[in-house]
């Protein structure tokens, strides 16, 4: 049930991703990240520590970006399951394997 | 003749000048020199009379003697050294004064560590000593971390003897030599005669131990040594300010006010609380504010973890990357040396903020002011703590009741979500994740275990450190790697009746696993345990993000941090070291691996567990590409 959900809105991000690559892309010249679920959160949550470039060799899949936001919580971030969650599908989506033309712009 | 002797006797005239005067007088040499020596045992026994005062005597011996006398003085129990055939004199010393312990370490930087673990664990004052300037350039990158950290670690070398080779560039000549470590030291000199080697070394000690504490180094030439002399011994006491100074009243009042006025106030705590043993002070006013407590970058946890006012540490760059609180009006830091990683100021200039240390070079250099506290943070607690409840009205305690509860509601709920850190989908998996690693070294630590820790970038999570008799943290502040073993192992010999658990890296532990030798000949009964990655994975993943989207992610072609191809094993070279150890890859083999440690140390044995521990981050590939650096094949004669 849990895993279905995931599914859904990751399919439902992806389609948001690819939909605003295409209406906003200087928008997303300026920033690299595309307005979706997850943003916000990753924006407010993980750019206290980091630049925006590192996410942008960092292609994996949701596995191991939820691996990383929760190596994160070793170093002290607060983060509840869900925000995670919603981190690591947003960033598996603009920032997988398969990803680059999608989410990103180099 | 009658006024002649007095004059001598008072001291008036020289030895030379009561010769003289007597041959003047008609008295051949020799005769002048038999009644010379008749007045030796007086002019002996007044001068023990003079130097009769408690804790001032006068001695009698080669330099390296007086140097051995004036340690013990200063309260010197342990020195750490390097073999140095030059201080002969001071070894042959020892061998009268067991009171005095020499330890011999193999390598003069984890030596160095050791002694600043041991002054670090004990408060204690020793002494570290290597050969010349050759041994000293070994040692001084430990003489970087002390100064960072203000660890207060008297160290001495050596120079070529003066009156025959210096200043011709000869044997580990270098000239100027005590000028080298000058920004390393709070004290440097070089002794002009051998009779002031004992002065030299108390005011070493002196200046290392008067707050703000320091390194500081002292050296002669090596005749000196050996060299009779007479000279005064005097204790630490005596010489000692005792510099624990109390804050301007009128800051305090200021302090005071903007404490019990603020809307969002935080305390930021510092490694002086825990050298003042204070951190129950800082306890007590954090309480009777309601005030939420941090710390940024530092030795000790300064501060109970579990306390319900304690909201993490600042992970990021400043007050204002905390979770909570937010929009903090006022801050006060209490000891921290607030080391500035980046360009903003860590309090940032909107936040009035109140500084009480004992280092007040170091106030107002980055963050703005608005009440300086120079002070001895434990004098400073107390009188800013009366100074609060003086203007303490009801409505304040109120007020600052409902935030404390504002301030446990977060930190229960945070605890709640650092638990989280087992949801890691990788957590059961082989090798070990480096969190999986350090949780079950916290389920095994001692409820009093003393962690020193110099594993690289990991987060220290799971712990709970408490300095008020709980666990607690040596951290590496400093970062000159290859200080964690030895700090471990000097640890272990001042707190010898507490757990010792050493958590190193794998790069880190090859630059000092010397001090593996001391805990086997000394019988330190330390836990090492080696995060070993086989790679420098914080340099990696900072050196990606310097130049994202770049060549080396690119290619896989990182020149700089895999260590691997081949393997090294941590396993191997601590046996070499005489320290048994054994490698765990799985979770179920740490925890195994964890029992033999205990039980190792229980009966006195120091344990080494080589950790696999897996890469993570960016571009790592499964067997990391190396540079094809092969000489073997390209030689033309096999040989």
């Amino acid at each position: 049930m849990i895993f279905s959900r995931v599914v859904l809105f990751s399919l439902l991000v992806a389609s948001l991703l690819f939909s605003l690559s295409a209406s906003n892309g200087a928008e997303q010249a300026s920033t690299g990240f595309v307005d979706a679920p997850g943003k916000e959160l990753l924006m407010s949550k993980c750019f206290q520590c980091h630049g925006e470039k590192m996410w942008k060799d960092l292609k994996q899949d949701r596995r191991k970006w939820e691996g990383v936001l929760y190596r994160m919580v070793g170093r002290g971030a607060l983060w509840t399951e869900e925000e995670i969650n919603t981190m690591a599908v947003y960033l598996a989506t603009g920032f997988g394997p398969q990803s680059e033309k999608a989410a990103t712009t180099k | 003749m009658r006024e002649l002797v007095a004059s001598y006797l008072c001291k008036s005239i020289s030895r030379r000048g009561f010769l003289k005067g007597l041959t003047k007088a008609g008295v051949s040499l020799a005769a002048a020199e038999s009644i010379l020596k008749s007045l030796t045992p007086h002019v002996q026994a007044q001068e023990a009379r003079r130097a009769a005062p408690e804790g001032v005597k006068l001695f009698q011996g080669t330099g390296g003697a007086a140097f051995a006398e004036q340690l013990i003085a200063s309260g010197v129990k342990y020195v750490f050294g390097n073999s140095a055939s030059s201080d002969a004199s001071f070894y042959e010393a020892l061998v009268d004064r067991p009171q005095l312990k020499y330890i011999l370490t193999p390598h003069e930087g984890p030596g160095a560590a050791m002694a600043a673990g041991y002054v670090k664990a004990s408060g204690e004052p020793t002494l570290v000593m290597q050969a010349g300037f050759v041994g000293l350039a070994n040692a001084m990158g430990q003489m970087f971390n002390a100064f960072k950290e203000q660890t207060p670690v008297v160290y001495y070398s050596y120079r070529s003897d003066a009156t025959r080779r210096s200043g011709r560039d000869g044997f580990e000549e270098v000239a100027n030599q005590e000028q080298v470590v000058q920004p390393l030291t709070k004290y440097s000199w070089l002794a002009r005669r051998a009779d002031m080697i004992p002065e030299t070394v108390r005011r070493a000690f002196k200046a290392a131990w008067t707050p703000p504490y320091g390194p500081t180094y002292a050296s002669w030439h090596t005749d000196f040594i050996d060299e009779t002399v007479r000279t005064e011994i005097i204790s630490h006491e005596k010489i000692d300010p005792r510099m624990r100074i109390r804050p301007n009243p009128k800051e305090v009042e200021r302090a005071a006010k903007l404490l019990v006025e603020a809307k969002s106030p935080l305390m930021i705590v510092g490694d002086e609380l825990y050298n003042a043993k204070a951190v129950d002070k800082a306890v007590k006013l954090a309480e009777m504010i309601g005030m939420p407590v941090t710390q940024v970058r530092q030795v000790f946890c300064n501060f109970p973890e579990s306390h319900s006012l304690w909201v993490g540490s600042i992970a990021g760059r400043g007050v204002e990357s905390l979770t909570f609180p937010k929009d903090v009006d006022v801050a006060i830091n209490v000891g921290n040396k607030l080391q500035h990683g980046s360009p903003a100021p860590i309090v940032p200039r909107a936040t009035k903020f109140i500084d009480l240390r004992n280092d007040s070079w170091s106030m107002g250099n980055v963050i703005t002011t608005e009440a300086p506290l120079v002070a001895d943070v434990g004098y400073g607690l107390d009188d800013l703590i009366a100074a609060v409840q003086g203007i303490t009205t009801a409505a304040i305690k109120t007020k600052a009741q409902e935030r404390s509860e504002e301030v446990r509601k977060f930190t229960e709920q945070a605890k709640v979500l650092r638990a989280q850190i087992n949801k890691n989908p990788d957590w059961n998996e082989r090798p070990l994740l480096a969190d999986r690693l350090t949780y079950e070294v916290a389920q095994f630590a001692d409820k009093d275990a003393i962690i020193v820790h110099e594993a690289g970038s990991i987060g220290l999570h799971s712990f709970g450190f408490n300095p008020l008799g709980g666990r607690e943290l040596f951290f590496y502040y400093g970062a000159h790697l290859g200080s964690g073993v030895g700090t471990a192992a000097g640890v272990k010999l001042a707190r010898p009746n507490q757990q010792v658990i050493c958590l190193v890296g794998d790069g880190s532990f090859v630059f000092g696993p010397t001090a593996l030798w001391n805990m086997a000949r000394q019988e330190l009964p330390v836990i090492t345990v080696v995060y070993n990655n086989h790679a420098y994975a914080g340099p990696h993943s900072r050196a990606v993000e310097h130049v994202a989207g770049g060549r080396m992610v690119q290619t896989g072609q990182f020149v700089h941090d895999y260590l691997g191809n081949p393997d090294m094993n941590m396993v191997h070279i601590a046996k070499g070291f005489g320290v048994e150890g054994e490698a765990a890859e799985s979770p179920g083999q740490l925890k195994e691996a964890l029992v033999r440690a205990r039980r190792a140390t229980q009966d006195g044995r120091p344990y080494l567990i080589d950790a696999q521990v897996r890469r993570t981050g960016v571009g790592w590939a499964e067997n990391p590409w190396t540079p094809p650096i092969r000489i073997a094949q390209t030689r033309t004669r096999k040989v």
